[in-house]
């Protein structure tokens, strides 16, 4: 009884102790600090790469693509009713970029979809720009470009349609500071061609658009959904400085490839595009990376579509992916497991040449899960979270050392004390329990106290980094033109918090123990004798 | 009932070897009030950790009611100090965190189990407010030790003594520290409760402090010499203590 009555008292008087619990309660803070911010970030990363593509992906492997795609995905449909939900192509290629208003280029990686089905088995629309302002204004097939005009009180009006498109968001939308936002600066957030926003002060812009009334203009062109970070430069608000108006002219060259995989044509093949919007996944890598245009112009621009054989025959289309999504509670890697079963039983019945083109490329196919599209990239982030931590955690290993030191000068200090103890008939094995469970005391009081001083940072480590901010802007730790996200992860979990504490009272027993066991052994006499 | 035969002791100073005993031998009764006498530096703090089993002999056995305490193993000398013995010293030691009322709880605290306690502590509490009342320090219970002056924390140590209600009090010069009224007043109490029974073995280098034992012996060149003049009562010590005292 004595371990426990001391080891409280001890804690109570002993300012020693403070520096124990302090100590601790920076470490378990820390570490937490870092576990949540990686952790946050590493969930962040899994949950936009899950909203890359679908659940399950049939990946052609190759640029040329893989034929019966659309047959594959009907027999999907007719025999894993319960499994599969919606099934939709995807052909990606690269090509090159450009702004004919600009003088840059850009290296692009290009996605054909069908963007109705597209954005049904993922989260794309989510991060389209003018789709959330103007819902279902952002298309893919030829358009013209809208233009504003001046309506009849002088106020700048868009098209009818784009104008009843934003009223239904203004209905729908249930945050009162988004449509505050939008309202302070439409404009700018949200460029059309010749609108120009001139400040009459600071507080205040006045638009002007070219006189006339609202309309379309310019030829009918596909559309494209261009990344964000492809275009625009972030500001370190975590806005996009959006200087290219909607609608606006942009080319894509192509090049397209024949089912052995050689190029054809005499040149590559350009494409004239309008800009109909801007997409976000949230992933840089794929934000500065991919543009987005319509599956079937695609498919003829790459001559993925049927071509005529010397045999007076048509090749079959072809598709780069064919996106699968599940049901509603259906096990995604079982559902993987069944796809691929049925890709190699639908492969068989075709009963195709095995030396083939076609059998060599459905041979090349191969069934993913997006957590397998995605394993190089999370796992590097992953990887990273784990040497963050672990260097942290070694930061960390500090505290037993220190814990070590203050308890050797603890029992440097009640040498007497132990005598005493011992003298009454205390054994050795209790005394060196009385500083374990001491040492425990202090790393559990040190463990709650750095567990609620963690959480508050990590809670709060958005306002403390703009306070930091409006100190100097160098300050700022967390630079949304640099990382996907606009703001720093801040959600503690549990369990992390639990394991981290955990971690610190045992961390705190183990730096107990050296000096625990030089108490332990004290000879009575010599404790007595010690001044 | 306690039998000390042929000890040996010696320490390491530096560079040379101070044999400190060399064959002490001793016998105490049940009931008695025994000094050991000494010069300073002769051994009898020696001799009492030894007879309280707070150290080991080189050679030599310490009988406890027929149980040698050092042919074991550490186990029955915790016991012998935790159920037998009352150690006060010249200095007190007193756990300076804990207050009058847990120091003298504390020997209680020692010998209970975290759950045992529970069922201990009314009990334990009750024994130390008697004999903070018989020491007269009933009122300073919730004192600290810093709190207190010398004779009242030779008092504290006296009762945390006696808390487990020992065979033997082993008092290492207990009024070594305190000044003569102060140390009278010590005398006085470690002799009311020798007259109660309890066996007292007391060290001591002061000679008027010394007579007032039923039987004192000297501890000359690490031998045990018993003294003329020994074996006074209980009354005469009382009166040697008045003469004692200022």
């Amino acid at each position: 009884m004595y371990k426990w009555f001391l080891a409280i008292r001890y804690l109570r008087t002993k300012l020693i102790a403070v520096f124990g619990i302090a100590s601790v309660m920076l470490c378990v803070a820390m570490v937490l600090v870092v576990l949540s911010v990686m952790g946050g970030f590493l969930d962040t990363v899994r949950e936009r790469a899950r909203g890359l593509h679908s659940e399950i992906v049939l990946e052609a492997g190759t640029l040329q693509g893989v034929p019966y795609y659309e047959e594959f995905g009907a027999y999907l449909q007719q025999q894993l009713p319960g499994v599969v939900d919606i099934v939709t192509p995807v052909i990606y290629t690269y090509g090159i970029f450009r702004v004919p208003a600009t003088t840059w280029t850009k290296p692009a990686r290009v996605l054909g979809v069908h963007l109705d089905d597209y954005v049904r088995v993922n989260t794309f629309a989510g991060g389209l720009h003018y789709d959330k302002y103007y819902p279902g204004s952002s298309r893919l097939d030829p358009q013209s470009m809208p233009v504003a005009g001046v309506g009849p009180s002088g106020d700048l009006v868009l098209p009818p349609d784009l104008q009843q498109a934003n009223a239904s968001w203004r209905e729908s939308e249930a945050d009162p500071e988004a449509l505050t936002a939008y309202d302070a600066d439409p404009f700018v957030e949200a460029p059309y061609p010749y609108v120009t926003a001139t400040p009459r002060s600071t507080s205040e812009r006045v638009y002007a658009a070219e006189p006339g009334p609202p309309r379309y203009a310019g030829p009918e062109r596909d559309g494209v959904i261009v990344g964000v970070d492809l275009l625009f430069a972030r500001r370190t608000s975590g806005t996009f400085e959006r200087y290219l108006a909607r609608g606006a002219d942009v080319a894509l060259t192509l090049m397209p490839l024949s089912p052995a995989g050689n190029p054809m044509g005499e040149l590559p093949s350009k494409v004239p595009l309008r800009y109909v919007d801007d997409s976000r996944t949230g992933i840089f890598e794929i934000d500065s990376l991919c543009v987005y245009v319509d599956f079937d112009m695609l498919q003829h621009r790459l001559a993925m579509d049927p071509q005529p054989l010397a045999d007076g025959g048509m090749t079959k289309p072809r598709a780069n992916q064919l996106l699968i999504s599940t049901r509603e509670g259906v096990d995604i890697n079982e559902a993987k497991d069944q796809i691929a079963m049925a890709w190699s039983v639908y492969g068989a019945s075709l009963g195709l040449d095995p030396d083939s083109q076609e059998a060599r490329a459905l041979g090349l196919a191969a069934v993913y899960t997006w957590e397998d599209m995605q394993r190089q990239f999370i796992n590097a982030v992953e990887k990273e979270k784990v040497l963050v931590t672990f260097l942290f955690t070694l930061i960390s290993m500090v505290a037993i050392v220190l814990v070590g030191c203050i308890f050797y000068m603890i029992v440097e200090k009640k040498t007497r004390d132990i005598g005493i103890l011992k003298s009454i008939g205390a054994s050795s094995l209790g005394v060196a329990g009385l500083f374990v469970v001491y040492a425990g005391a202090v790393g559990l009081v040190g463990s709650i106290l750095g567990t609620i001083f963690g959480s508050v940072v990590v809670w709060y480590i958005n306002d403390i980094q703009d306070f930091l901010a409006s100190l100097h802007p160098q300050l700022r730790m967390w630079s949304p033109d640099v990382y996907s996200f606009d703001q720093i992860p801040n959600v503690v979990k549990q369990a992390d918090a639990v394991w981290v504490a955990s971690m610190a009272v045992l961390a705190s027993i183990l730096g107990s123990i050296i000096p625990a066991r030089i108490a332990g052994r004290v000879w009575p006499v010599e404790a007595l004798r010690y001044e | 009932m306690l039998r000390a035969r042929g000890l040996h002791k010696s320490y390491r100073m530096g560079r040379s070897h101070v044999h400190v005993l060399r064959g002490a031998s001793l016998d105490v009764g049940r009931g008695e009030f025994l000094v050991i006498r000494g010069a300073s530096g002769s051994g009898k703090s020696t001799l009492l950790h030894l007879l309280g089993a707070l150290d080991i002999p080189d050679r030599g056995s310490v009988e406890f009611e027929g149980t040698d305490l050092f042919d074991r193993g550490d186990a029955i000398r915790r016991a012998y100090r935790r159920r037998s013995i009352g150690f006060v010293f010249q200095f007190y030691h007193l756990l300076p965190e804990c207050n009058v009322l847990e120091n003298v709880l504390m020997p209680r605290l020692v010998a209970h189990s975290l759950l045992g306690w529970r069922s201990a502590r009314r009990t334990a509490r009750r024994d130390a407010a008697t004999i903070l009342e018989r020491v007269g320090l009933s009122e300073r219970s919730k004192h600290r030790p810093s709190e207190l002056s010398g004779g009242e924390r030779q008092r504290v140590a006296i009762a945390r003594a006696i808390v487990n209600d020992p065979v033997v009090l082993l008092a290492d010069e207990p009024t070594g520290n305190l000044d003569a009224r102060i140390g009278g007043e010590i005398l006085e109490l470690l002799t009311e409760l020798n007259e109660a029974g309890q066996t007292v073995i007391m060290v001591t280098h002061d000679d008027k402090v010394a007579s007032r034992a039923h039987r004192r012996v000297q501890l000359t060149e690490g031998i045990i010499k018993e003294m003329d003049g020994s074996g006074g009562d209980a009354a005469s010590a009382r009166r040697i203590i008045k003469e004692v005292a200022p």
